[in-house]
């Protein structure tokens, strides 16, 4: 007789399956690759193949790692994740060698990737520093909320005179807006399980139907979503402040069971949105977004731009609107399979490494390898909120942050492939997991790892 | 290798890997198929023999409770806000070392150990630093919350 095997099982077959599956896309996505670009330069078409491979494979190994140590720790559950984070970082790697050749593509595996690869297996051999956060939840928001403060102060100013860049002295520069959005998902996470059924339980009842909570519990999340907006208006960063608006909406909705706070928060920021709109046409200070709706209405407008009441002999078309006609253009010479890898010229989109690395992937890979990129969002999407609703209903603090994360991640994707398609008015955030972009990739691997981390929580059974 | 060899090569190397990415697409709807023949739900806590249980009849505002949680009760158990106590109670008038819940073998007992805002048994207010016997199927009240004292010392 076989004994019946307890305790949890390891259902992670399909997970080595289709790392193996991804990881032979990221080996030969890369020979594609270097062999294409040599091609163009008509030189010997296999000489930097094995250099290419390098990073491929580094992916490769560390996935497979972090594989290994779900199935030590007996994990059950989540066998897409991780996968699924591998061909979007494949994918996203292979465009970064394309654009910014081996330098950039080492950059960030080593500013982004082997760090958040190290937090994401420490996450998962010690599930209990989620717990750690929740404790210390008020000094992380006190830093995240310190952290864009004194960019805003003390930033580098690049090139669009925009302060994104925190530089201390000698470490690599912080792009704070990125710490912040994450930062907000556990404020929020910690506040809502901490005050959620107190205000639904005391709110006052309005016109019979309506209830409205006490002002009270609106006005410590209110102050953090404000002062963090301030800040990055000041680093005139207003993509960030689009995904925190997101997040903050998001998240009272999923937290409270009273509706009223997040119509409250949409209101809040559908008037700010309009407020913004209005300043900008009649009062000339927010010249960036004015500049960004006449380039989203019109790409290739022959108006003017005003600098300060002074005509700047630029034209629309050759200032805003120009990224967005690149990436239309990249779009068109892309096609439905792409220009094939090395045979496009991506480079013509400005800022395509970071912003616009979804018209290089078009361009080069074609619309059939970007319908893949979006599905396989929606699939991670889908499966962190899946972990959030199976865990149990007493765990509102794992729940709110799973949902934070994914409010987080799709807003970054919606916002930013909108742009890129000139469906919605240009914003600058980064793709999570293709953009180049040290920190960015750190803290959405984190919030992988955070994902993995509350999954072991689970437990699966066959029926 | 002459060049137009490499082009073909390299045009069948672009399908393989469209191809390949679609693959893993469609293996992870196997691997979302295979999930639907899973049960899935929260890891069970190992069950510790326990003397007797508390069930949650009212959890005040600790949001880690809900009506009809158990907890598990040794021959001592403190009950407080205070990391250190065994059974640590979030509701906001739980004073730092709220009571102290006792089996002699026989009952249970209660005693409170200054608290704030008290303890009452059966809606009887204890005395501090009083143990009062507890009934089994008794209704204790600390703070906001209140509980069902279960026996399982049978």
């Amino acid at each position: 007789m076989v004994a019946k095997k307890s305790g949890a099982r390891p259902w992670r077959g399909m997970e080595a399956l289709l790392l193996v599956i991804v990881t032979a896309i990221g080996v030969l996505g890369f020979t594609l690759l270097a062999v294409g670009i040599q091609v163009q330069l008509k030189q010997n078409p296999l000489a930097t193949v094995p250099a290419a491979l390098l990073p491929a494979l580094l992916v490769g190994a560390s996935f497979a790692g972090i594989h290994i140590l779900l199935r030590v720790r007996r994990v059950a559950l989540e066998p897409i994740l991780l996968p699924a984070v591998e061909l979007l970082l494949t994918i996203g790697l292979l465009m970064i060698w394309r654009l910014r050749g081996s330098s950039g593509v080492w950059q960030q595996l080593l500013r982004g990737f082997i760090p958040g690869m190290l937090l994401i297996a420490a996450l998962i051999l010690r599930p209990h520093w989620i717990e750690l956060v929740r404790r210390w939840a008020i000094p992380i928001s006190l830093f995240g909320l310190a952290l864009p403060i004194a960019t805003a102060l003390f930033g580098v100013t690049d090139e669009t005179g925009a302060r994104l860049a925190l530089k201390l002295g000698p470490l690599p520069a912080i792009q704070a807006s990125e710490i912040i959005k994450v930062v907000l998902v556990i404020f929020l996470a910690w506040y809502i399980e901490r005050e959620g059924r107190e205000a639904t339980g005391r709110a006052r009842p309005l016109f019979g139907w309506l209830r409205l909570p006490t002002l009270r519990y609106l006005i410590p999340g209110t102050l953090f979503v404000g002062l963090a907006t301030l800040a990055l208006v000041a680093m005139s960063d207003f993509g960030a402040v689009l995904i925190l608006g997101a997040i903050f909406i998001g998240m009272l909705y999923a937290g409270f069971e009273t509706r009223i706070f997040a119509a409250i928060a949409a209101l809040g920021l559908v008037l700010a949105l309009l407020m913004g709109v209005v300043l900008s046409f009649t009062w000339q200070v927010p010249t960036v977004i004015q500049y960004r709706f006449l380039a989203f209405r019109d790409p290739w407008s022959s108006q003017q731009i005003e600098l300060n009441g002074q005509p700047s002999g630029v034209t629309i078309s050759e200032g805003p609107g120009y990224q967005i006609q690149q990436s239309v253009y990249a779009l068109i010479a892309g096609g439905v399979t792409g220009t094939g890898l090395g045979f496009g010229s991506p480079e013509y989109v400005p800022l395509a490494q970071s912003d616009f690395i979804f018209a290089a992937i078009l361009e080069e890979m074609g619309a059939v390898v970007g319908i893949a990129v979006l599905i396989l969002f929606a699939i991670l999407l889908l499966r962190i909120l899946r972990i959030a609703l199976l865990l149990p209903p007493q765990q509102v603090f794992e729940r709110l942050l799973l949902t934070g994360i994914a409010i987080h991640l799709f807003t970054q994707v919606f916002v930013m492939v909108g742009g890129t398609l000139n469906l919605l008015p240009l914003t600058g955030v980064t793709i999570p997991f293709l953009s180049l972009g040290g920190v960015a990739l750190l803290v959405n691997l984190a919030e992988i790892g955070v994902a993995l981390a509350l999954a072991q929580r689970l437990e699966a059974e066959p029926l | 290798m002459d060049w137009i060899s490499l082009n073909t090569l390299l045009f069948a190397g672009k399908w393989l890997l469209i191809g390949l990415i679609y693959l893993a697409l469609f293996v992870v709807l196997i691997a979302v198929r295979r999930e639907m023949f899973l049960r899935v739900g929260k890891k069970e806590l190992p069950v510790v023999s326990a003397l007797g249980r508390l069930k949650v009849v009212q959890p005040g505002s600790d949001v880690r409770l809900h009506a009809g949680s158990l907890l598990n009760l040794d021959s001592e158990t403190a009950l407080g806000a205070a990391p250190d106590n065994d059974l640590v109670l979030g509701d906001r008038f739980i004073s730092g070392h709220h009571a102290r819940l006792h089996w002699d073998g026989s009952s249970w007992w209660l005693e409170d150990l200054g608290s704030t805002n008290g303890s009452m048994v059966n809606h009887n207010l204890c005395l501090p630093h009083t143990p009062q016997p507890v009934p089994t199927g008794g209704l204790i009240q600390v703070g906001d919350m209140s509980f069902e004292l279960q026996d399982l010392s049978s």
